[in-house]
Parts: C-alpha cells; structure tokens; sequence
C-alpha cells in the first residue's frame, strides 16, 4: 500500500508535453529521490502534487492511501498531509521569523488578540529542530542569510506536521555541514513516519538518503531503483540516454590561435559571505572556437559570462587577457569596444528593447556606424539594419515592427544581428535557443557557424546536451563553480558531463 | 488553427495617441472661438502661447525625463529658486547674462544631485524628486525671507516683457527650444540613448550605452529648463517670488502625459508634450472667457489626464508591454 501514488501523468503546455505518462509512488516512512537533467519535468511534477501549478490541468490520477485526489491550490494539498518547500524561497521577508513559522495560523490568545509570547516560544522550539538554534523568532526574515531562510521554510513545513514532504533542490543553497544537518533531519522524519520526495541532481546527496531512487528524462518516466542496487553510472545513463539528433551543421574551424585567455576568474556568490559562485576558473578561447560551458542550473555558467563581460564587476577578483593584452575595461561599454558581444539567456530581461522596431534594437550596439559625428543618419541605418534582416532571415512584416510582437525566434535573431553588426571577435551566448521552435533553432546554428568561421570566439553555454554536443569544438564542465572537466570533441559524451556536472566535493 | 497563424496585422497605434487629443483640443478651440468672439484675439492668442511657453519649455526636458522612465518634481520649486537667484544678482549689479547663468548652474547643480540619488542609491526618482521639491521650496523663502525680489534692472524686464515683432520672447525661446529638443531626441546618439534607457534599461547597458550617464544628463536638462523658466517669467513679472513655480511640476507632468508620453518610460515626444500644455492652456482661457467658474478647471484637466494615461496603458496592453 502507498501513501501516494501517480498514475499517468499527462501535463501540456499548449502542444509541447512537459509530463508524459509519468509514473511516481511513495510508501510511509520513505525517502524517494527524484532526478533528471534540466528540463526533465522533475519541477513541474512536483507542482501538480502539491496543488500549485499555475496552469492547472493535467491528465492521470494522483491516489492518496489508494484514494484518487484532484489538488486545485496548495490549500487543498495540505489538507491531504502534503508539504511543499520550493526551490525558490517564498517567504515574507518583512515579517518576523515566529510570523513566517505560524503564517495562515497565528496563535490566539483571550480577546481573539495573537499571543505573542507562545508563539514565539513555539517558533524557538521549531528553529532548533533544524538547527537554528542562533535564531530569535522576533528577527525580520530578510536578516537572515539565504541557507538559513532555505532552513526556516523546512521547520515551517515541518510544523504542519505532514505525512509527505515534497523538497525541491533543497540544498542548491546550502553549505555542507548545513546539508548535512538537513539530511540528518530528514532521516529523524523518516523514522516517525513522514514520507519525502526529494528532488535533487546532486548524486552523492541521493545515494546518502533514498531509499528508491526515480530518473525522469524529457517529461517521461525511466526507471526507478532501489538505492542499494543503483549506480552514479547507471543512473547518469538514464539521465542523459538519448540519441543526437542530426539537425546540427557543425562546420569545424577552431585554430590554436588564442583569443581569450581567462586566469583565475572568482566571482563572490550574490547572498553567502565567503563562498564563491565562479570559484577560481582559467580557461582559453582561440580564434574560430566553439566553446561549450556545460553544467547544471546554479553551476555558475550565467555568473562566469556576465563577470567577463563586466555586468557584474563588484568582487570579482582574476585576469582576463583579449588577444594577448590585459583587459583593463570596467564597464559594458568598455568590453563592446574591446570586441566582446553578450547575448544573455533571458531575452526579455536584458535581450531587446520591446516597445523598440527590429531596426532600432539592430543598431543599438554601433549607433557609431550610422551616424555622421553624433547625429543619426537615418538612411544609413534602414539601409544597415535591412541587410542585416534580409541577411539572417528575420521574419516580421518590416524592420519598423515592435519586437515584442515577433516570434521568439525572430527575436533572437534581431539580438544577433545587434552583436554581429558589431566589431566582434569574442561572443558569449547563454542558452542561444531557448524557448525557440526547431526550424528557427537550426537557422540559429548555421548563423554561430558563420560566425566562427570569421574567426570569432564563442563561449556558449547550453542546458540542451545534445545541442551543447554537436555545436561546440570543446567542452568545459562547471560544478558549483568550479570547472570540473575538460573535454575534446571526441573524447565527450553525455554520459561524461553529466557525470562532471553531478560531482559534489 | 488558421485564424492563430494568420494572426493580426502589425499596426502602430503609436501615431493614434497624439491624433486623439489633437481632436480633442481642435474641438475645444471651436467650441470656445464660437462662443466667444474674443478667444480669437490677436491679444488672447498671445496670451495663451505665452502661458503655454512657461510649461512647455520644462515640458520639452520633462519629455526626455519621462522618456527614460524617471519623474522630477522638483521643477516647480527650482524654477522659483532659480529665478531668485539671477534677480537676486541682478540686483546686485551683476550683469545680466553672468546673473542668468547663477540662475541656470544652480538648476544643473539640482539635476546632477537628483540624477545622482537616483542612479547611484537607487532610490525612486518620484522620492529624490519629491524630496527636492521641498528642499528648493524651503530655499526659495529662505533666500528671500518670504518677500519677492523687486524691482529688476530694466535688461532683465526687457527680457521677460519684450516680444520679437508681435511674439513675446519667451514664445520665441520655447520655439527654438522645441526643435533643439526635438532634433536631439529624434536625430542623435543621445536622444536614441534617452528612448533606450527607458525602453529597457539592461539592455541598453549591456549594449555599451553609459546608463547612469544619460540618466544623470535628463535631469540635468531638466534642472536648466525650470530654471530658465523661472528668469523668464520673473523678468515678465518685474519680480521673483518665491511662489512662482508653485504647481507647475504637476501641469508640465500633465501636458506630457496627456500629450503621449509613456509614465513607464521608453516612448513620447516633443510634439505631443506642446499640444498637451496648449490643451491645458486653452481650457484655462476658455474657461476664464465663458466666465465659467476656475473650479471647473481642475476636473476637466484631471479627467483629461487620466483619459490619456488609461489610453497609454491599453495603447502598451495592446504592444504586449503590460509588465
């Protein structure tokens, strides 16, 4: 008999299936670890079992002691004994710590007033059952640090009691005697009867606390082990175990001539004193490289590329030298015209401009170009930003459309046409296809081709392996900032990044 | 499944805003001109070209604040402190250019502190602004002990009072000032970096455009133009007083927003923010005219205004902009 069990679960966002027929079962007393590559469904599974996927809907059956339930809101879960602790921390940051505990069920004195002094001597007896012991319940939540709030939103699941516990990434925050002290507790829970799921891709973590271990790829189900059987490399397999597509037209013309040299690169992680979210990187860029940046979400990836591109230039401490010469820029401004171009992973964050035509955010990056001194010549720059559409296919009734209103595709292709206008020679590009549809997303290869075959420098990170894989002449694999693995075009494999990737130290 | 492949044509609903209230005011002046004979005075007409040039030419450096997504309410009281402080030195036997120019530095000084809290501590421009606001006001009566500053010398009337042929100087200056404005914003680096900012203000950094730069420089412009206003209509009245600018940030605020410009940044132009003062000017006269009473005023110009604001937004709703 299981606690919970699902059956079938179907979930579809407009026509692309995010879950497909996933099997998931939990018995009392067990810890199940979930795991899977990004984007394998693990988050938005979880979301359908504790009532808050924001879109509602799915297909199959979710039974709890073999009776079907249908979760609406994150209320309805918890009815039924199932506690959710995100990935994201959802605190009130302005509230006191005893609030946030008891939020939704504040304690009651006479006169229906909230009695302050039982509330706060709950909250302390919570705190030290995960370890918070340094803690007053009276301190506003947003003094504490990022691993302590991840810990504070555990001890409030915990206070309602559940009989399933739903964890997701919980320790991507975390130090590791931290870590360990979660796991400790986790095991105490266990004993007494509460059930968890725990999503993690952090092998060594899995191995300690399951006691079954579930792989999902693509949305669907694979396989399920028992932990005592299971391997990191059998696991991995699963994980990644999928053929490459041959949509790829990788043109090789990497040389060894060096173009960006990177030595030492520290950047300090944005919440935890003392720990570093790119942790002491060196690696070389030569002239006509493809670049791969592989790891996990929080590896550090996106940090790496907007350090080198000074986005962020508070703490970081190292050397980076463009074509031999020490860069001695500061600013954007200063990296652009050093030749460097960054096409970031969230085009609508920092990507284009959207109330701004395609051929305003062309030439958003060389106004120099078409202008005589500081004045625009505008005929110059419809006749350069129409090259530009005409040359990458860009998609839209004109250049004068909104880019709001184009395809994520086509927007795209307007941020590379900004960058390839420019006096390139180094380009880093942070998940290039993302949210892309398979036709735009080959146009989008033959264009980084082009690209290295003027000679230009790529550093691409991807979370899509199989892209990663066939776009890139070498590869460099980045744990918890670290880079943990190098590998050639022909010595790399799925199986081998991941394995880099999953390794916790 | 076809209708969702085909989708809409693009239409840019940008060029409708200005078309909307250019009806608006068109209708206005019909209605007041019919009736009453004297709205089509020589001398009427000067009168509200002249009372719409005291808004508009803070208007124009308002519209690039605006443009990048920034606020300053601090343009009434620096427009009072401002022309305080030339008079005060014209006073003194300063000559007048020399006396404009305290006038304008001190404008500038504002905009650089205003620019620099908003860019460099992060903190709203409507607080920074609104905290300025009142420290130039206290300045205003501090410096003049809550007297006006009178009589001027007889160049600094001249330049407030005379008229180039039949069109007041200061109608004349917010002409020039108008296509100065206009061509900066439109035709150069600068003004592409202003729309930009505003627009997204990441993606124009990360495009090699200096953020806080231009941030800073619009309320720098602005700082200027109040103060320069604040001159002008000293000169115009013989005297400065330390109430001279009182409301004035909100009707400037006013004509460009109900002249097009977007409060969420990224769109807006000059054009629209010079009908939006002439509305706000012509319903003042008319009403003034029709003798109908000064209460009325301030109805019409808010209902007007939230009128153009609400089309703003389902103008954005409409582009997909809505955050």
């Amino acid at each position: 008999m299981y606690i919970l069990e699902l059956n079938h679960i179907t979930k579809k966002f407009i026509s692309v299936k995010a879950l497909d027929r996933v099997k998931l079962n939990l018995k009392k007393g067990e810890i199940v670890a979930v795991c899977g590559e990004n984007g394998a469904g693990k988050s938005t599974l979880m979301k359908i079992i504790s009532g808050s996927d924001p879109f509602g809907g799915y297909e199959g059956q979710i039974l709890m002691d073999g009776e079907e339930k249908r979760f609406h809101s994150t209320r309805d879960a918890e009815k039924s004994g199932i506690e959710m602790i995100y990935q994201e921390i959802s605190l009130h940051l302005d509230l006191s710590v005893a609030e946030n505990l008891f939020m939704g069920k504040l304690l009651r004195g006479r006169f229906g007033t909230i009695n302050w002094k039982k509330m706060n001597a709950d909250a302390k007896e919570a705190l030290a059952l995960v370890g918070l012991e340094q803690i007053e319940p009276t301190q506003k939540v947003k003094t504490l640090s990022t691993s302590q709030q991840q810990l504070l939103s555990i001890a409030r699941a915990i206070l309602k009691n559940p009989r399933v516990l739903v964890l997701d990434e919980p320790t991507s925050a975390l130090t590791q005697s931290e870590t360990e002290k979660l796991l400790g507790l986790l095991k105490g829970l266990r004993e007494k009867g509460v059930s968890c799921l725990y999503i993690s891709h952090k092998l060594k973590e899995v191995f300690e606390i399951a006691d079954r271990i579930t792989v999902l790829r693509d949305g669907k189900y694979i396989s399920t082990y028992d932990t005592r059987e299971a391997t990191s490399e059998k696991l991995i397999e699963d994980m990644v175990g999928r053929k490459i597509n041959v949509m790829y037209p990788k043109v090789c013309c990497a040389t060894e001539e060096e173009l960006l040299r990177v030595e030492d690169l520290c950047v300090p992680h944005p919440y935890m004193k003392d720990k570093n979210i790119v942790d002491h990187v060196s690696f070389t860029l030569h002239k006509g490289e493809v670049l791969g940046l592989a790891g996990l979400v929080g590896a550090g990836r996106s940090e790496l590329m907007d350090a080198l591109f000074k986005v962020t230039a508070e703490g970081v401490t190292g050397k980076v030298f463009l074509a031999g010469k020490p860069v001695t820029a500061e600013t954007p401004k200063q990296m652009k015209a050093a030749g460097m171009g960054y096409i970031t992973e969230d085009r609508k964050k920092n990507g284009y401009i959207g109330s701004a035509s395609i051929m305003e955010n062309t030439t958003l990056a060389s106004l120099d170009q078409i202008s005589n001194g500081k004045v625009l010549n505008a005929r110059k720059e419809r006749l350069l930003a129409q090259q530009y559409s005409d040359l990458l296919a860009i998609k839209a009734p004109g250049i004068d459309t909104h880019v709001v209103n184009l395809s994520g595709g086509n927007q795209q292709k307007v941020i590379l046409a900004k960058w390839m206008m420019t006096n390139l020679r180094v380009l880093l590009l942070d998940e290039p296809t993302r949210g892309i549809d398979v036709g735009a997303k080959a146009e989008i290869y033959k264009l980084i081709n082009n690209m290295a075959q003027k000679g230009i420098g790529i550093l691409m990170a991807s979370s899509e392996m199989p892209e990663l894989i066939a776009m890139c002449d070498r590869f460099l694999v980045l744990s918890e900032g670290k880079i943990r693995a190098e590998f050639t075009k022909s010595e790399v494999s799925q199986e081998k990044i991941m394995a880099a990737a999953t390794v916790v130290h | 499944m076809e209708e969702i492949k085909k989708g809409k044509p693009f239409r840019n609903i940008t060029k409708f805003d200005q078309l909307g209230i250019v009806i608006v005011l068109v209708a206005l002046v019909v209605v007041i001109g019919i009736s009453n004979s004297n709205f089509f005075s020589q001398e009427n007409i000067i009168n509200v070209l002249r009372s719409t040039s005291y808004i508009f030419i803070i208007g124009i450096a308002m519209t690039f604040v605006l443009i990048t997504g920034g606020l300053d309410l601090s343009v009434g009281s620096v427009m009072a402190v401002g022309g305080i402080l030339a008079a005060l030195a014209a006073t003194n036997g300063i000559p007048l250019i020399p006396s404009m120019l305290i006038g304008f530095a001190f404008g500038a000084a504002v905009g650089i502190v205003n620019g620099l809290l908003v860019v460099k501590l992060n903190i709203p421009s409507l607080i920074v602004t609104l905290g300025m606001m009142y420290v130039c006001d206290g300045l205003s009566l501090i410096i003049t002990q809550g007297t006006p500053v009178y009589p001027l010398p007889d160049d600094f009337k001249q330049m407030g009072q005379g008229s180039v042929g039949i069109i007041p100087n200061v109608v004349v200056v917010a002409a020039v000032l108008a296509v100065i404005g206009a061509f900066v914003l439109k035709k150069t680096q600068y003004g592409r970096s202003v729309y930009a900012v505003g627009g997204n203000r990441e993606t124009a950094r990360l495009s090699g455009i200096d953020t806080n730069k231009v941030q800073i420089s619009v309320y720098v412009l602005s700082g200027i133009a109040a103060a320069l206003t604040g001159i002008l209509m000293a000169g115009r009245l013989n005297s400065a007083q330390p109430s001279a600018g009182n409301n004035y940030e909100l009707k400037v605020i006013a004509a460009a927003v109900i002249g097009g410009t977007s409060m969420f940044g990224g769109s807006g132009n000059i054009l629209g923010t010079l009908i939006g003062a002439l509305l706000m000017t012509v319903i003042e006269n008319g009403m003034l005219l029709m003798k109908l009473s000064a209460y009325w005023q301030s109805l019409i110009v808010g209902v007007i205004m939230v009128f153009a604001v609400g089309l703003d937004q389902y103008r954005r709703k409409r582009l997909g902009l809505s955050s």
